[in-house]
């Protein structure tokens, strides 16, 4: 009985704790399964398997330069990668349909660096069917995708980053 | 938050149309009339070829943005959209009839997906505060075109329906040279 007890409050714990998350604004619960795996280069050519994540949350983010809150929140997700450079997420970046050039300039206009892998014909994000651009989910060590973030934000205001932090804890 | 219209273009450095802004308790609508130079040198920038961009020119572009100001859910769905011209009724152009048609054309994958993701979904869901947008295509018309949306309410969509009407609105022109 007490073992029953034990094992019951230990589930409840574990419960509370996914409870209690604060889901920031913007951040919604997104339920789907399983990752769908892709391939894909960076603009280096190096190729990319999202299956390869499998172990860690991944930080999965759509985009294009010609969209105006993508621009915006670019930066942000800069800082947020050097925030976060000691914490166990990864970052995966895909642009939509744009080739190299158009990547470069865009980076260049806004100073940043990051690396992004290109889906030229823009497939993966057809297959992935975000609601819009930007778009970002977030994908839990199992490879199952757990939310979704709709239209951009700035990463690095605390709800997020405290949000992002809760999800890498390790379970109780 | 900036975020907010997703899929909404960069088009910020030739002169846009003012919004036309539609305020309800519930909603607030935004429709900014685009016009075919806005829209052409967008789509030039992106290498969209000159036939394909022949096409948009007849067009009539509107912006939508959409912020939910309700505690509760708002679904927007372009069926329950209509536009009319004289009391006539329009057609917006289905999402997929333009991608039937471009790549009927030959325009590159690439391509076209870029240009379905310039456009608004058929239909999207608001939680409260929430702002998206996008594109619509209607067909050019020199006249005042009336709107008339409903939006459903609620989580399972059984909330009373908020309703927007407005009959001033119309497709921006280029100014000639």
């Amino acid at each position: 009985m007490r073992k029953i007890f034990l094992i019951l409050f230990f589930w409840s714990m574990v419960n509370t704790a996914y409870a209690e998350i604060d889901l920031p604004f913007g951040i919604r619960h997104y339920d789907i399964g399983q990752a769908k795996n892709f391939e894909l280069e960076d603009v280096d050519g190096e190729k990319f398997s999202l299956d390869e994540t499998r172990g860690q949350w991944v930080f999965l983010h759509f985009w294009a330069s010609w969209c105006g809150p993508c621009r915006q929140e670019m930066p942000t997700i800069q800082k947020l990668i050097e925030l976060m450079s000691a914490d166990k997420l990864k970052f995966v970046l895909v642009n939509m349909a744009e080739d190299e050039d158009e990547i470069f300039t865009f980076m260049s206009t806004i100073d940043i660096e990051i690396d992004s892998l290109l889906d030229s014909d823009g497939l993966v994000t057809e297959a992935w069917k975000p609601r819009g651009l930007p778009t970002t989910f977030l994908i839990n060590p199992q490879g199952q995708v757990k939310y979704q973030a709709i239209g951009g934000r700035d990463w690095t205001q605390p709800e997020y980053i405290k949000f992002l932090r809760f999800l890498l804890k390790p379970a109780p | 938050m900036f975020s907010v219209l997703p899929v909404l273009l960069v088009v910020s450095s030739l002169q846009a149309n003012q919004p036309i802004i539609l305020t309800q308790k519930a909603v607030e609508v935004e429709l900014t009339p685009r016009s075919p130079n806005q829209m052409g040198a967008f789509y030039e920038a992106r290498g969209f070829p000159k036939e394909v961009r022949a096409v948009l020119a007849k067009q009539c572009y509107i912006t939508i943005g959409i912020l939910n100001k309700s505690k509760q859910t708002l679904w927007f769905d372009l069926k329950d959209w209509t536009f009319s011209v004289d009391g006539k009724k329009i057609k917006r152009q289905h999402r997929d009839y333009w991608q039937a048609r471009w790549k009927e054309m030959g325009l590159a994958q690439s391509k076209r997906s870029t240009f379905r993701w310039t456009l608004i979904p058929e239909h999207l869901d608001y939680l409260p505060g929430e702002k998206e947008g996008g594109n619509i295509i209607l067909p050019f018309t020199e006249k005042m075109i009336t709107v008339d949306a409903k939006f459903a309410t609620g989580e399972n969509k059984q909330g009373e329906p908020v309703f927007i009407h407005y009959d001033k609105l119309y497709c921006a022109q280029d100014k000639p040279e």
